[in-house]
């Protein structure tokens, strides 16, 4: 291990984008508002709980199509899925590449008989349709507990997320700083809260994300939620088509990038130690993403931490928790690493007497030294020999994201809301055509990133953000970065505010009104809405307030599992006549059996840490759903003929009385 | 010579619900044409044997050749296999009419009557 002095360069994000990204969320919070005031408005002059929880079933093409595709784009389109991009390159589009055949798919397998049925019956709910379909009030009550139990760990889950996006955009405005400091002032006396105060700011944001999604799900309703939805699609596809020709400009065109890209090697894992020549009075802060390039020439290494670092007053060096010394990257890839050797001598630094020092340094378990592993399969990965996508999880995720998505509840009550099939029709092809702006041109851009824009492994969440910015700082135009970073915003709360409603009609639909009061007036259901939703969403906000770890593995836990448990029922139930409740309670329950199972010695043989057990490699949604399926066709065939009424009454024209 | 009795006339089946089959297969055979092509041309032009070096790539239209043959161009054509399936294919069936909630029915509570607080 040789110390030599280092070059520092400080790369952290500059207030221009910062100061956007607020001002952005400001207008953005303020317009939301106003269209749940407007939803309240309508919501006076209908019949409350269809209009609360179904938007009276009467969605025209725009707010169906971009309500269901909102929904579905969480802030993983905008935040984690870039960060794929960045990290693993190309391959990531084979990872997303179902995305191309899921409208077809996810709405036009169901959509239409759904909403049929729903409208046979005058379902409001998806327990409703379930119910209501088999004349099984358990069957209602079952489906209602397993939305409730998995969507309470999502919600939990996106508020989380919500809060992390907005702390990564804010973090560098002063207004942010100072509120975020009166607010660690006051933490340590309010015994529910304390245990944040050793982040505030995720605190603040996690309250101000909570409390425009709950007051604007609570107020407007479904009609609130589609119409927030709506502007939600236009600012996420808007950010997209904005940003695909700036990045393409800035790095030169598609065709270098990638050849760029071809030569690149993935940086190595490092572990850094930091000291100076003599003593300090006061201490040194080296702050995260900080550049250092050590040696010149040929010989330079550049290396890049992805934490801050500290050197007390008075000592000399530092080192990282438990001595392991400050975790950060080396690169490589020899463009990149003379890019920044040219930047440090151009900037001034006032680290100039710093030197660093490599404690510990690992490379890649797949890819490492191999040129071309950015532009091919499987992909480079830091911790797994087979790369980031082996062609059984490329075969897995196929299949996940396509069915996955058709059988979300949430999914589910959007295509119980359209108001007739022409609309269906037109949908389906506007979100075919939403989908093919927004995924294969992420996976452009954020491979433009890697080229423009290296070193962010440190922390590839932020790729998002510091792209807009670069992007937009390249025109002159560092504005523009405000309505580009409003794209993840959107995606966060368009999947928070539908989660929350589905929770809220759960509760106060299936289990107030259905199982203990029938006759429950208008007024009573009124209050207890409102009450319902505004309390889910406190609770959440406070499990949120120390959240569960592995956020991201959880929120694939809860999609996949909604959807092993309720895509068998509800198809079969639609196009099987033969189907009865016993089968579809089986495969409702066998599904969530097995998909829970797998997750369960998955996540003890990972030693606590939330992870599925992949039998024959294959991801628990695909072996839950073909476990569901099996069981739910047995146990049909094993039991009883449904009763000719119901079969005539859903599956004959005019009940089966022509 | 016995007069027999009529028999009962079969119910005849909902045509949404054919209408909806027929559009389920379709959808079904669709997705294995597009999971397959895109797995396939992926999987065997563009993945790296482990050790491999690849300096350079191939493109079409700047990206690599495998991501355009089995990305890209079925994406594409998905987009206008959409285009026969939602406006060719599809039957725009009569969904019904909505019925009342019934439960907001006993409790009397139809906004549009009582009004709203």
């Amino acid at each position: 291990m040789n110390s030599l002095l280092s070059l520092p360069l400080l790369a952290q994000a500059q207030d221009g984008a910062s100061n956007a990204a607020i001002v952005s969320f400001s207008i953005y919070i303020a317009a939301v508002m106003v269209l749940a005031w407007l939803s309240n408005r309508l919501l006076q002059s209908k019949s409350f709980l269809s209009e609360y929880f179904l938007g009276s079933r009467s969605l025209g093409v725009w707010a169906f199509a971009l309500t269901f595709a909102a929904t579905s784009s969480s802030g993983g389109s905008f935040i984690g899925f870039p960060s794929l991009v960045y990290t693993h390159g190309w391959i990531v589009g084979l990872w997303i590449g179902s995305y191309m055949i899921v409208p077809i798919v996810s709405m036009g397998l169901l959509a239409k008989r759904v909403n049929q049925v729903a409208r046979t019956t005058g379902a409001i709910t998806i327990p409703d349709v379930l119910r209501d379909r088999f004349e099984s009030p358990a069957f209602g009550a079952t489906a209602t507990g397993l939305i409730v139990f998995f969507m309470v760990f999502n919600l939990i889950a996106q508020f989380k997320g919500g809060s992390v996006i907005l702390q990564t955009l804010l973090s560098d405005v002063p207004m942010f700083q100072m509120a975020s400091d009166s607010l660690a002032n006051v933490l340590p006396s309010i015994p529910i809260l304390s245990w944040s105060a050793d982040n505030p700011g995720y605190l603040l944001c996690l309250l101000v994300f909570t409390f425009a999604v709950v007051i604007y799900t609570a107020y407007g309703g479904f009609r609130a939620v589609v119409w927030t939805d709506v502007m939600q699609g236009f600012v996420m596809v808007g950010g997209v088509v904005l940003m695909l020709p700036l990045a393409l400009y800035a790095v030169g065109g598609l065709g270098k990038a990638t050849q760029d890209m071809a030569k690149m090697t993935p940086p190595n894992k490092v572990q850094l130690a930091f000291s100076v020549e003599t003593a300090r009075d006061s201490s040194l802060s080296i702050p995260a993403n900080s550049w250092f390039v050590r040696g010149a020439g040929d010989s330079a290494r550049v290396f890049r931490t992805a934490a801050q670092a500290l050197i007390v007053a008075g000592e000399k060096a530092t080192r990282g928790d438990d001595d392991k010394g400050i975790p950060g990257i080396e690169l490589t890839y020899s463009g990149h690493i003379q890019k920044q050797v040219q930047e440090a001598t151009n900037r001034p630094s006032s680290l100039q007497d710093v030197t660093v020092e490599v404690i510990e340094s690992v490379e890649y378990k797949s890819g490492a030294g191999q040129q071309g592993t950015y532009v091919t399969g499987p992909g480079p990965h830091p911790s797994s020999d087979a790369g980031f996508l082996p062609f059984s999880l490329a075969v897995s995720f196929f299949f996940m994201w396509t069915f996955s998505g058709a059988g979300q509840p949430s999914n589910m009550v959007r295509l119980m809301a359209f108001s007739n099939a022409n609309t269906l029709r037109r949908a389906i092809f506007t979100v075919s055509i939403y989908y093919s702006l927004i995924y294969f041109p992420l996976v452009i851009i954020f491979c433009c990133a890697r080229v423009l824009l290296p070193g962010w492994e440190t922390e590839s969440d932020r790729i998002m953000p510091e792209m807009a910015k670069a992007t937009t700082e390249i025109i002159n135009m560092p504005w523009l970065a405000g309505l580009l970073v409003a794209a993840p915003f959107a995606a966060v709360m368009s999947t928070m505010d539908s989660f929350l409603l589905m929770i809220s009609s759960a509760v106060v639909r299936d289990i107030y009104q259905r199982n203990i009061n029938p006759h429950a007036s208008e007024k009573t259901i009124k209050r207890l809405t409102y009450v319902v939703t505004i309390a889910i969403g406190a609770i959440a906000m406070l499990a949120a307030v120390s959240p569960p770890a592995f956020l991201q593995d959880i929120i694939v836990f809860t999609g996949s599992g909604l959807s092993t448990s309720f895509l068998t029922p509800v198809a079969l139930m639609l196009y099987w006549p033969r189907f009865n409740h016993y089968g579809a309670l089986a495969g409702m329950l066998g599904g969530f059996g097995t998909h829970v199972t797998l997750y369960a010695v998955g996540t003890i043989m990972a030693g606590g840490k939330v992870a599925a057990y992949r039998l024959f490699d294959f991801h628990p949604f695909m072996v839950g759903l073909v476990a569901s399926v099996t069981i739910a066709v047995i146990v049909t065939l094993l039991t009883p003929r449904p009763p000719e009424n119901l079969v005539r009454k859903y599956f004959y024209k005019d009940g089966g009385e022509g | 010579m016995s007069e027999s009795k009529p028999k009962p006339a079969e119910p005849e089946w909902d045509p949404t619900y054919l209408h909806s089959l027929r559009e389920v297969y379709v959808i079904i055979a669709l997705f294995a044409f597009f999971c397959v092509w895109s797995i396939f041309v992926c999987y065997n032009y563009g993945y790296l044997s482990p050790g491999e070096q690849r300096s350079t790539v191939t493109t079409v239209l700047g990206m690599p050749s495998w991501a355009f043959w089995g990305l890209c161009l079925p994406w594409l054509a998905v987009d206008i296999v959409a285009i026969w399936f939602c406006f060719f294919f599809m039957v725009p069936d009569d969904l019904g009419e909505d019925q009342p909630d019934v439960y907001e029915e006993m409790a009397g509570i139809d906004g549009k009557e009582t009004g709203n607080e």
